[in-house]
């Protein structure tokens, strides 16, 4: 993977980036499973097995 | 961000993509559209509700995302807009609009899946409006701008009430009308008192196209059939006394705030209190319009 270095960021930056893009992430990550759960309930409900 | 020494910009904090989408704007839309989802006849299941009112939040932030992405140089030259994560330089602009055209498509097509067509086209239709219509037709080129881009604000209680029903009726589109006639005495209380923000921007609002006389008459004016709108529902026997009592209510302070409105004479924004005291009022005014409209609905239809 290309580092942030390479582009001539400087050391401050490339904590800055990190930090972001791991929040970035972290974020993604609870969307996605919060997603899964939704789509499952959305099946649930489509299917009719609550009424 | 873009650094001097180099033209890469560092990615954008996830609290920017959330302010992109005007989060303030989204509870009002939220809000309007669970009204008509839950003034609707007939019964949704709770998950396919949530859903469809997830869905029109998603749509009201792409439309927020793709509104700023266009407007990021006219946002620059306001106060009010200035601090925005666009032209404040913390996010660049093709992932703004990366990000709003990724909520339009995903709610459309949630909102179709999940719900019903009639819906997802109803919400397409008013993204498209808003942020094409409005946002880089209307906005930058006529003073009645606010007039018919206060449509795209108007769709959501019918995109709630379609997504119960799959069908739009006279209902809706009443409820599609108070908003539709509210914008106009609303947005222009907002520019009376923030002419020179919008003049700066050289955005062409009512106040300072055609003066702040012709904008304190046009906020009276409107008031009127947005009144006698709003009392329809009740008029028509589609809804109960409490609404009947509550719209009554609401619509002679409105209409009693718009008139110290155009009594007023100030040129200076340290004198519009009326203009100040009826922009306020009126976010409480379809607040309460539509909150006791839905449960008149729902414990008396």
């Amino acid at each position: 993977m290309t580092q942030p270095e390479e582009f001539g960021f400087s050391v401050e930056e490339t904590r800055i980036i990190r930090q972001r893009q791991a929040a970035r992430s972290r974020i993604m990550g609870v969307i996605l499973v919060a997603l899964c759960v939704l789509f499952f309930l959305i099946t649930v409900a489509k299917i009719g097995i609550w009424g | 961000m873009t650094t001097a020494t180099h033209n890469i910009s560092l990615p954008a904090e996830w609290r920017d993509f959330w302010a992109l989408t005007k989060p303030r704007v989204m509870s009002l839309v939220v809000f309007t559209a669970l009204c008509g989802l839950l003034a609707a006849p007939g019964h949704i299941h709770p998950v396919i509700g949530f859903t469809a009112i997830l869905c029109i939040a998603l749509g009201a932030g792409a439309c927020g995302a793709l509104n700023q992405w266009y407007e990021v140089e006219v946002d620059a030259k306001m106060a009010r807009t200035s601090k925005r994560p666009l032209p404040a330089g913390r996010m660049d602009r093709e992932a703004a609009l990366h990000f709003g055209i990724a909520l339009a498509a995903f709610s459309v097509g949630i909102m179709g899946v999940a719900v019903n067509w009639i819906s997802a086209a109803l919400l397409a239709f008013s993204i498209f409006f808003y942020a094409v219509v409005y946002t880089i037709w209307l906005k930058p080129n006529t003073p009645q701008n606010i007039v018919i881009g206060g449509a795209a604000g108007a769709f959501p209680p019918v995109i709630g009430w379609a997504a119960v029903t799959g069908d739009v009726t006279l209902l809706p589109v009443l409820l599609f009308s108070i908003i539709f006639l509210w914008t106009p005495p609303h947005f222009w209380a907002l520019a009376l008192f923030m002419k020179t923000d919008y003049g700066a921007a050289g955005i062409p609002m009512l106040p300072n196209v055609s003066g702040q006389r012709v904008t304190r008459n046009q906020i009276f004016a409107y008031s009127f059939p947005m009144a006698i709108t709003a009392v329809t529902p009740f008029i028509l026997g589609e809804s109960g006394w409490l609404y009947g009592i509550a719209s009554m209510v609401l619509n002679v302070i409105f209409l009693g705030l718009a008139f110290l409105v155009w009594r007023n004479e100030a040129n200076e924004a340290s004198g519009m209190k009326p203009e100040k005291r009826l922009f306020a009022f009126s976010i409480l005014y379809l607040f309460l319009l539509f909150a006791v409209f839905a449960f008149d609905r729902m414990m008396f239809a």
